[in-house]
C-alpha cells in the first residue's frame, strides 16, 4: 500500500484508525476473518449480529442470490441470512480476542434481542467482552423470529424502548442501525435518539425481490421451492443509502454522527457517503464480491483524494455536499441549456436520434447519407438523455451548455 | 505508435479482468510489474494507486506496455482466455503511465541520501532500471554511457514507428527526476578502467552493456548496399546524414534473418518507401523466432516472406549489391534448438535480384568486450556469468544483467535484472 495521509477520525468519542469498517454480516463472522480484514487495512468492524442461543438460528440454504446486469456481476445481492448462528459464548470470546490483539482497531458489537431481557443481557455481555461500541440491529428485513429486526425498526415505540433499555445498562456508545424500508427514516432515528442512542448506522438491506425463476416461478434465492421478500444490498442500493444518510444528516433535531452503509465498493463510493454526512462507512457486499483486499484501494484512493483537494482530515470531508442538496423548489428555473454535439468524433450509431425521437424533444433529424444526427438547438429540451446513451466519451461527445434567455420549449398540439 | 486507450476503454478492459487470486499474469511478467494488482486498482477506481504500482515496480512501465511481447508473457497467463480473450494488459499498463503524465502525478519517492556511490556501465533499460531502483533507496548513482544519449537499444535501434522518441524521452524524465547522473560519451574500455572505478570511491559497479556485436554470414565485405541490421536501424533512426530515405526509396530490399530485428529492419525499409521488401529465412514460417503478432503484421503490411531460402553468395557489380545467389531448403531432423534443421535441396540454386541486403541474423557481445571483461567468468558466447538470484559476477563488487548476461532478450528482463542487482547491492551494503 502507498504511504497514506492520516485517515483517522473520532466517532462517538472513539478513535478509528480510518473510517472504513466491515458491516455486520458474514464478512464479520469470526475473529479469524476480522483479524485478516484488519491486516488488509479495515479500521474497525461491526461484528455479525449477536443473539441468544435459546432460539436456535438456522440459516436457509442457499442464503444469497447474486444479481447480474449485462456483464456486470453482483450489482446487487439478495440474502435471507439470519443473525449469527454461532454460540453466543464463542462470539464473545472472539470479540475479546480481537480487542486483545487489535487494540487500535474498533470493534462494534451488533446485537439483537427478542425480548427486553435479552437486549439487557446481550448489551452487558457484549460490553463486558470489550466491545467499544454497541450497534442495535433494528433493521434486518427477514428475521423469521416474531417481533424482531426490521419489525422493531418500523415501530417507533419499540425503538425508543429497547434503546433506552440498553442505555440504562451500558456506558459505551450506542448506535441504532436503521432500515430504509420506511417512508421517513428520520422518525425512527429520532426515537432512537430519545431512547439514548449516540449515533446511527444507515442503511441495512432494502426489502426486495430481485429475480423470479421463469421455469419454477420461485424467487431467488430459491430455498427448496420457496423464496421470500428479503434484504437487497450492493451497488444497486447505494443511491438509497446516500438518500437515507443525507436525510439523517440534514435533520437538525437529530444531530447524531452517522456510519454510512449500502453499496460501497470503492473510495469514490466512500467519499460520496462522507460528503453526504457519514463519518464512517461500513461494507458487506463489496467484500462478498471482491474480498477484503478492496480496502487497500479505498484507503489509497481516499488519501490521494484528500491530497488533491487539500483536506487535512477525514472530518473535513464529512457533510461537504449537504448544502448543495436541497428541495427541488430551490432550483433556478430561469437557467436552461441544450446538448452540444462535437460531431467530429461521432461514430454514427444513431442512438441519440432514437432516444430524442422516442423520449426527448424530437429535436434531432437523421442524415441518412452521412449517418449523422442533425441537432436543432432551438427545439432541444436540454433533458440530456442523448448524452447518457452516446458511446463516445473522454470527453463526452454530447455535453451540456447553458443558453442565456433560452426560449422555453413546449411541444405543440399534435396535428 | 498505436493510439493509447482512453480512460473509458481502460476501465472497460479492467472491468473484464477476473481479479484472479494469486494472479497468473503477475507471474508471467518477467519485470515484476504486477499487472494483477494494477488492474485491480484501476477496476476499483484507485487510478493513482494503479499508476503508482506500475511506476514503482517498473521504471520503464510505459515502454514495456508498448514493447513487451505480451502474448508470450503476462497475457499468455491470463485466466480470462478460455472464457473470453486475454485482458490487454500491455495497453492498460501504457494507458496508466500516459494518464499519470496527464495528471502530472509522479509517485516516485526518494529516501534520504546515504552517500554511497554506485557506478553503472551502460544506459540501456537494464542500467536505467538499476539506477532508478538505487536512487529511490538514496544511493548516488553515476551511469557511464558510450553513446551521446540514453536508452540503449530503445534509443538507437528500435524503430520510431514502434517507440517514438518523445515517448522515450518522457519515460526517462522520471529517472532524471530521481537525480541519476548520466555521463554520456564515456565508454569504459578496459579491465583496468573497470577496476579503477572501485578505487575512485564507487562501492559497487553494475554492468549492463548489452550485446551490440552483430553476427554475420561472412558473405560480404564492404559492398555498397550491404548493411548489418544494427547499422541499418541506427541509421534509420538518426537525424544525421546520410538520409536513409534517399538511399532506400524505390529500391529492392532483402533482409536476411527471421527474428524481431529482421522484421524491424524490413518494416523500416517499407516505411522508407522501398519498392519491394523481402525477408529471407532459411527455415519455415513457424520456426521464425520473431513475435507471432509481429510476423502477422509484417505479412499484412506487404513484406514478402522468402522462407526455406538460404543465401550462399552475394552478387555485386562494381562494388554494389545486385542480388543474392540462394538455395532452397527443406526441413530435416531437429537440431539442438528443437527446431527442424534446414537441409539444402540440390539443384535449387537461384538468384534473387536486390539492391540492398540487410543481415539480421543475431546479436552477440561486441568483439572488444573480451578485453573489457577479461577478469570475469564468461560463457562460451562471451556473456558474463552471474548468480541467478543476485546478479553478482565472479568478481566481488561487480554485478551484471541485461543482454550482456542473457544474450539478446527482452526489455522486461533487462528491467528485472536491474532491480535484482539493486536489491543485492542494497543487501550487500547493509551487511558490510
Ligand atoms: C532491433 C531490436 C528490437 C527489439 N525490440 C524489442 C521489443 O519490442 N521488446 C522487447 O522487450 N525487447 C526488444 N528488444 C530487446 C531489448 O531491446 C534488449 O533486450 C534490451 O535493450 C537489453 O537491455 P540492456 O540494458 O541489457 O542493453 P542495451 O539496451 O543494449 O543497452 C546497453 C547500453 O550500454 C552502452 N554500452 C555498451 N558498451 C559500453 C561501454 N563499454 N561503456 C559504456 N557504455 C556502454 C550502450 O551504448 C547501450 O546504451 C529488441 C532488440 C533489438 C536489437
Ligand atoms: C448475507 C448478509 C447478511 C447480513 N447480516 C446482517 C446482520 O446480521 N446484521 C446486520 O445488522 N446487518 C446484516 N446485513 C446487512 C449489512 O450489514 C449491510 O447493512 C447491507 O448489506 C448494506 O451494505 P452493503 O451494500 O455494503 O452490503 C447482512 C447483509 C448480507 C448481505
Ligand atoms: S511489464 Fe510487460 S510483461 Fe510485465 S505486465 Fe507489463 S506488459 Fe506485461
Amino acid at each position: 500500500m502507498a504511504k497514506l495521509l492520516d485517515l483517522s477520525i473520532d466517532f462517538c468519542d472513539v478513535k478509528f484508525p480510518n473510517p472504513v469498517l466491515l458491516s455486520s454480516s458474514p464478512v464479520s463472522n469470526t475473529a479469524e476473518m476480522i483479524g485478516r480484514a484488519f491486516e488488509y487495512g479495515f479500521g474497525g468492524v461491526a461484528y455479525k449480529t449477536l443473539g441468544f442461543d435459546n432460539i436456535k438460528i438456522i440459516h436457509p440454504s442457499p442464503r444469497m442470490a447474486g444479481y447480474t446486469y449485462g456483464s456486470n456481476n453482483l450489482i446487487g445481492l439478495q440474502n435471507v441470512e439470519q443473525i449469527t448462528d454461532r454460540p453466543l459464548q464463542d462470539n464473545l470470546m472472539d470479540i475479546e480476542y480481537l480487542k486483545k490483539h487489535w487494540s487500535n482497531h474498533v470493534v462494534i458489537a451488533s446485537i439483537m434481542g427478542f425480548s427486553e431481557e435479552e437486549w439487557i443481557e446481550l448489551a452487558k455481555m457484549a460490553a463486558g467482552s470489550g466491545a467499544d461500541i454497541l450497534e442495535l440491529n433494528f433493521s434486518c428485513p427477514h428475521m423469521t423470529v416474531e417481533g424482531s429486526g426490521m419489525k422493531v425498526g418500523q415501530s417507533f415505540g419499540l425503538i425508543e424502548k429497547f434503546t433506552s433499555t440498553v442505555r440504562n445498562v451500558v456506558d459505551i456508545p450506542i448506535l441504532a442501525k436503521m432500515t430504509p424500508n420506511i417512508t421517513d427514516i428520520t422518525e425512527p432515528a429520532l426515537s432512537a435518539k430519545k431512547g439514548g442512542a449516540d449515533g446511527l448506522t444507515a442503511i441495512n438491506t432494502v426489502r426486495a425481490l430481485t429475480e423470479i425463476g421463469l421455469d419454477d416461478n420461485v424467487p431467488k434465492p430459491n430455498v427448496a421451492g420457496i423464496g421470500a421478500m428479503s434484504g437487497y444490498s450492493g451497488p444497486a442500493i447505494k443511491p438509497i443509502g446516500l438518500r437515507c444518510v443525507t436525510e439523517l444528516a440534514q435533520c437538525t433535531d437529530l444531530n447524531l454522527p452517522i456510519a454510512g452503509c449500502g453499496g460501497i465498493e470503492t473510495w469514490v463510493d466512500t467519499t460520496e457517503y462522507l460528503l453526504c454526512g457519514a463519518s464512517l462507512v461500513q461494507i458487506t457486499t463489496g467484500v462478498v464480491h471482491y474480498g477484503y483486499r478492496i480496502v487497500e484501494d479505498i484507503l489509497e484512493g481516499l488519501s490521494y483524494y484528500m491530497e488533491e483537494k487539500g483536506f487535512k482530515s477525514i472530518s473535513e470531508i464529512v457533510g461537504k455536499a449537504l448544502p448543495n442538496i436541497q428541495p427541488t423548489d430551490r432550483f433556478d428555473l430561469s437557467r436552461q441549456g441544450v446538448g452540444e454535439y462535437d460531431l467530429d468524433r461521432c461514430v454514427g450509431c444513431g442512438q441519440c436520434y432514437i432516444v430524442c425521437q422516442d423520449a426527448g424533444g424530437q429535436c434531432i433529424d437523421w442524415d441518412y447519407d452521412k449517418r449523422r444526427p442533425v441537432h436543432d438547438e432551438e427545439k432541444c429540451l436540454g433533458c440530456m438523455i442523448c448524452s447518457f446513451i452516446c458511446p463516445v466519451s473522454d470527453p463526452p461527445l454530447i455535453s451540456y451548455r447553458e443558453v442565456k434567455n433560452k426560449k422555453s420549449v413546449i411541444p405543440p398540439v399534435s396535428e | 505508435m498505436e493510439p493509447c486507450f482512453t480512460p473509458d476503454q481502460a476501465y472497460a478492459e479492467a472491468g473484464r479482468c477476473l481479479l484472479c487470486f494469486d494472479a497468473p499474469c503477475s507471474k508471467g511478467c518477467p519485470a515484476g510489474t504486477d499487472p494483477g494488482t494494477f488492474i485491480r486498482k484501476l477496476r476499483l477506481r484507485n487510478i493513482k494507486g494503479a499508476i503508482a504500482t506500475v511506476k514503482n515496480n517498473n521504471i520503464l512501465g510505459g515502454i514495456c506496455g508498448i514493447l513487451c511481447p505480451v502474448s508470450g508473457l503476462c497475457e499468455k497467463e491470463c485466466a480470462a482466455t478460455p472464457i473470453d480473450r486475454p485482458i490487454q494488459i500491455g495497453r492498460v499498463q501504457r494507458f496508466l503511465i500516459e494518464h499519470g503524465r496527464k495528471l502530472k502525478f509522479n509517485p516516485l519517492e526518494k529516501k534520504e541520501p546515504n552517500n554511497i556511490n554506485i557506478a553503472i556501465i551502460g544506459c540501456g533499460p537494464s542500467g536505467l532500471s538499476c539506477a532508478a531502483e538505487l536512487a529511490k533507496e538514496g544511493f548516488s548513482v553515476d551511469i557511464f554511457e558510450k553513446k551521446p544519449k540514453p536508452g540503449g537499444v530503445m534509443r538507437y535501434l528500435i524503430p520510431d514507428h514502434r517507440l517514438s522518441k518523445e515517448f522515450l524521452n518522457e519515460e526517462l524524465k522520471d529517472i532524471s527526476s530521481l537525480g541519476v547522473n548520466i555521463r554520456y560519451k564515456s565508454p569504459v574500455e578496459s579491465g583496468e578502467e573497470l577496476e579503477k572505478l572501485l578505487k575512485e570511491g564507487y562501492r559497487a559497479v553494475y554492468i549492463a552493456t548489452g550485446t551490440w556485436g552483430m553476427k554475420s554470414l561472412g558473405l560480404a565485405s564492404v559492398y555498397k548496399g550491404f548493411y548489418n541490421a544494427k547499422e541499418f536501424l541506427e541509421k534509420c533512426k538518426s537525424t544525421e546524414k546520410p538520409d536513409m530515405k534517399k538511399i532506400i526509396s524505390g529500391k529492392r530490399v532483402c533482409v536476411i534473418g527471421g527474428g524481431d530485428t529482421a522484421i524491424d529492419a524490413a518494416e523500416s525499409a517499407l516505411i522508407l518507401d522501398a519498392k519491394d521488401v523481402s525477408i529471407v529465412y532459411r527455415r519455415s514460417f513457424a520456426q521464425m523466432p520473431g513475435d507471432e503478432n509481429g510476423k502477422i503484421e509484417a505479412l499484412k503490411s506487404g513484406i514478402n516472406f522468402l522462407i526455406l531460402t538460404q543465401p550462399v553468395k552475394y552478387l555485386t557489380n562494381g562494388g554494389r549489391i545486385t542480388g543474392i545467389e540462394a538455395v532452397r531448403n527443406k526441413l530435416g531432423t531437429s537440431d539442438t534448438s528443437g527446431r527442424p534443421r534446414p537441409v539444402p535441396i540440390s539443384g535449387s540454386s537461384h538468384i534473387i535480384s536486390t539492391d540492398i541486403i540487410i543481415e539480421a541474423i543475431g546479436f552477440g557481445p561486441e568483439d572488444d568486450s573480451k578485453m573489457l571483461f577479461e577478469k570475469f567468468k564468461l560463457s562460451e558466447k562471451g556473456l558474463i556469468l552471474v548468480d541467478e538470484k543476485t546478479g553478482t559476477t565472479s568478481k566481488k563488487s561487480f554485478y551484471a544483467g541485461g543482454d550482456i548476461t542473457r544474450g539478446p532478450s527482452l526489455i522486461p528482463e533487462a528491467v528485472a535484472d536491474g532491480k535484482r542487482a539493486a536489491k543485492a547491492i542494497l543487501e550487500d551494503m547493509e551487511l558490510s
